[in-house]
């Protein structure tokens, strides 16, 4: 009752027109990114961090947070007219959406995927206002020990979760964690790889380094990517999504909701597998999993549910432990602490108005974005034949622009731009780049608890499985990382892939 | 070859105008005709932090009380761990238009060899209050005064990076006490907070804005207050020279600092308006009430003391630590 009370006096907060707007202008961003092929939450978020930094304070997550359950609601419009998807968490839309799309009902899955997105993004905040106060009252006992166990729980998961070439992401966690390295060591204060170089003292900022490799490598890799299919007809109408359907859909949504955001809070898998195994789930429970693919309402509900409600749950690790788990909340990590907030256990008790007009901006965000999506989608449909030629180098301006305003460093720029050029390469040669931001972003954490846990315990080693919460947390790490082997074991196929984002 | 030449006598002549523009602003210094053109004020750190609130609160307060003819300027020069923007200062060598806070980078970060200019190559003109450092522990713990931690032979406590006060006071504490009482270094004071709230480390030195706010909170117990004298902000604190440990005395000074070789009239004008800033109700109200930090002038002389006393004492941890030889 008393978090009631708090959400809605966060709500309230959040009508404030400056973050209203702020919210709004990161939901329409978030909806245009997710339509755009190529460019997903991630790369949108870390567009956008730059130009939303200099909002400071509670709009600049508004916005943030915005442009990342925006591209939720957007990725399907692509998915659903064209028959590709428009990133990566929207991919298992395509499976249901187009074939509907070409049976003449596009307006009606757009409709449906509108309404899925809806009820997983309320779902999925009333679990992360839910869950988030107890969590972070509890998040005070992960000290250096658990926080060491914490990691090599989320980089087991991302390595067995993470993609089709796991050696390749090992390879690009590799490359990850060695670039966290550089700068001054955080224990004894000795410089590391910097070459004598006064920018590098501090080390590589990731949420520049993400600015590049996701912001600018996704324009630069998708000049390339020409939409050239027709788009599905459809009345407006046909857009308002029915009664019939939403009943229809009923088990579907919650399924996915649910799993969606349980998926969305453990670390190093995200919103992709989220919809992955909801789509899966939905199937297998249904009594007539052949009609699946066909065109059904009840393929994009699930998906699409699960991924709204999935971006919700990758929230509560960073807003209470101060760990991301996915690259798009990474990026958000970003943002906070630019805005001078350390996200973590003391959050809530020293900034309980941040957080409730935060969570209640993604309430009215959420809301907001129902109408926004009906009413925009034909403008959104429209942009995706805009030719790149004169959107993209907008975008890249304002993304080098931002980078630069954020302290005035042309260092900043370079690195943006020389992260852009290696995520091309990269993509090029297929290694994953969410496993290399985070290593960058979870390679220091871990390195640092480590040696923080041997400092409090003069070098003795076994304090690592004396303490409960650790001592779970290895065994769940020693039983992510036997996975592969049983399923080998017993013959089965591999777990479904995690395709560009987590 | 001639084209050669004739690019080298340009850039004699810009030297040499550069010379005369320098003797030109000495000769005005001195004519008492300073300042006559806005000031930088150089921030090394990025906007919203502690570094920044304190530049911007004394330029915001001497632009208030219209002190100065001209224009502050703030500007962040991030980067390097405070070296950006601290060169940034230093290289104007004699230049009175140019200032800058005091941070613990501006010590650390020299010493540790990142940065190409040290405390020697900036002219202190003077300080405006001094920030105490309150020794805690929780609520939940055993120890009721100080000299109950005598009980213990082994502590630890966070620090925000390696070599910081809190560092500094946790060896100076131990040596005091007899105890050991270990750093372990975090990346922030948030980081150490929650450490020390979730009983991960069991003491704490902290800022007085931050310990003031959990003390309230019933979370954590002062033991003692690092200052000299006891501060008005928190009158139930002991100072560890009271209860028998006068060496431990150690406070962070607030104050401004010029580039190297700025003219000793300049020196005295900024003491003058220093001293009229510190004593301003519109500095009690904008920064000492707000940040609970002890009202203090000190004078370019005294400053320019505590900053090698300052530096020294950091020198000596870093080769107590191995860090430095």
């Amino acid at each position: 009752m008393e978090t009631l009370a708090l959400l809605w006096d966060g709500i309230l907060a959040a009508t404030d027109p400056a973050i209203f707007a702020c919210t709004i202008l990161g939901a329409v961003v978030g909806l245009l990114i997710g339509a755009l092929p190529g460019l997903g939450p991630t790369a949108g978020v870390a567009i956008m961090l730059p130009v939303a930094a200099g909002f400071g304070g509670v709009a600049a997550i508004a916005c943030l947070g915005g442009v990342y359950y925006g591209s939720m609601f957007g990725g399907a419009i692509t998915s659903i007219l064209l028959g590709i998807p428009g990133d990566a968490p929207s991919v298992m839309t395509v499976i249901d959406g187009y074939p509907m799309a070409q049976k003449g009902e596009a307006g009606r899955a757009l409709g449906t995927s509108v309404f899925a997105s809806f009820v997983g993004g309320l779902l999925g905040i009333a679990g992360l206002v839910a869950l988030s106060v107890p969590v972070s009252r509890y998040a005070l006992a992960f000290g250096p020990t658990e926080m060491t166990a914490m990691m090599c729980f989320a980089l087991s998961l991302l390595s067995v979760l993470g993609g089709r070439n796991a050696f390749k992401g090992f390879v690009a966690l590799a490359l990850g964690l060695w670039l966290g390295m550089v700068g001054l060591d955080p224990i004894s204060a000795l410089p590391r790889y910097t070459g004598g170089s006064m920018n590098l003292f501090d080390g590589l900022d990731f949420s520049i380094v993400a600015v590049g490799l996701f912001g600018l490598t996704a324009i630069f890799t998708s000049l390339e990517a020409n939409v050239d299919k027709p788009v599905a007809k459809y009345t407006f109408a046909s857009l308002l999504p029915r009664m019939s359907d939403a009943v229809q859909t009923r088990w579907q949504l919650l399924q996915g909701s649910v799993l969606g955001f349980f998926v969305g809070v453990l670390p190093g898998v995200g919103a992709s597998a989220a919809t992955m195994l909801s789509y899966a789930l939905a199937k297998r429970l249904s009594p007539t999993p052949e009609k699946y693919g066909t065109g059904i309402v009840e393929g994009v509900a699930a998906p699409e549910a699960a991924n709204n409600s999935a971006s919700y749950g990758a929230m509560i690790p960073l807003f209470t432990l101060g760990i991301p788990g996915s690259a798009t909340t990474a990026v958000m990590m970003g943002g906070l602490i630019m805005i001078g907030l350390q996200p973590g256990p003391l959050l809530f008790t020293e900034n309980p108005q941040f957080v409730w007009s935060v969570f209640g901006s993604f309430a009215i965000g959420n809301l907001a974005l129902v109408f926004l999506t009906l009413l925009l989608t034909p403008l959104l449909a429209a942009a995706l034949f805009v030719p790149t030629a004169y959107l993209y180098p907008i975008v890249i301006a304002i993304v080098v622009y931002g980078v630069f305003a954020i302290d005035n460093s042309t260092f900043n720029v370079m690195l943006t731009i020389l992260a852009g050029g290696a995520g091309i390469i990269l993509a090029r040669l297929d290694y994953p780049a969410v496993p290399l931001i985070l290593g960058l972003v979870l390679g220091p954490l871990l390195e640092r608890n480590i040696r923080r846990t041997l400092i409090q315990s003069q070098g003795d080693l076994l304090v690592f499985i004396e303490r409960p919460i650790a001592l779970g947390l290895f065994i769940a790490t020693v039983l992510v990382l036997s996975i592969p082997l049983f399923l080998k074991l017993t013959g089965r196929k591999k777990i479904a892939a995690d395709e560009a984002e987590v | 070859m001639t084209y050669g030449l004739s690019n080298f006598v340009n850039h004699g002549r810009v030297v040499g105008l550069g010379l005369l523009t320098a003797a030109a602003i000495a000769v005005s210094a001195a004519a008492a005709e300073y300042p006559d053109k806005d000031i930088k004020m150089i921030i090394p750190f990025g906007a919203g932090g502690g570094s920044d609130t304190l530049a911007r609160t004394i330029a915001g307060v001497i632009e208030e009380m219209k002190l100065i003819p001209v224009k502050i300027l703030p500007e962040n020069r991030t980067g390097g761990s405070g070296a950006v923007g601290y060169s940034v200062v230093a290289k104007e060598k004699g230049d009175p238009y140019h200032l800058a806070t005091v941070s613990v980078s501006f010590f650390t970060t020299p010493l540790l060899g990142g940065s190409p200019v040290s405390y020697k190559d900036f002219t202190p003109l003077a300080a405006i209050a001094q920030s105490p450092y309150i020794m805690v522990v929780p609520t939940s713990s055993e120890y009721q005064k100080l000299d109950d931690l005598k009980k213990t032979p082994r502590f630890t406590t966070g620090t925000t990076g390696v070599v910081s006060d809190a560092a500094l006071l946790a060896k100076m504490t131990s040596n005091a006490l007899g105890i050991q009482i270990d750093s372990v270094p975090f990346d922030g004071e948030g980081e150490v907070m929650a450490a020390l709230l979730g009983g991960h480390v069991n003491v704490g030195f902290l800022n007085p804005s931050e310990a003031m706010a959990q003390m309230k909170a019933g979370k954590l117990r002062p033991l003692a207050i690092t200052s000299a004298e006891r501060s008005p902000a928190f009158p139930d604190i002991p100072t560890f020279k009271e209860l028998g440990y006068g060496e431990i005395l150690h406070t962070q000074l607030r104050g401004l600092v010029m580039p190297a070789d700025v003219p000793p009239e300049v020196v005295t004008y900024w003491e003058g308006i220093l001293q009229k800033v510190a004593t301003s109700e519109q500095w009690k109200k904008q920064y000492i009430d707000r940040f609970h930090d002890i009202p203090d002038y000190v004078d370019a002389e005294g400053f320019k003391q505590v900053l090698e006393r300052t530096n020294a004492r950091y020198e000596t941890m870093m080769k107590e630590l191995g860090i430095i030889k």
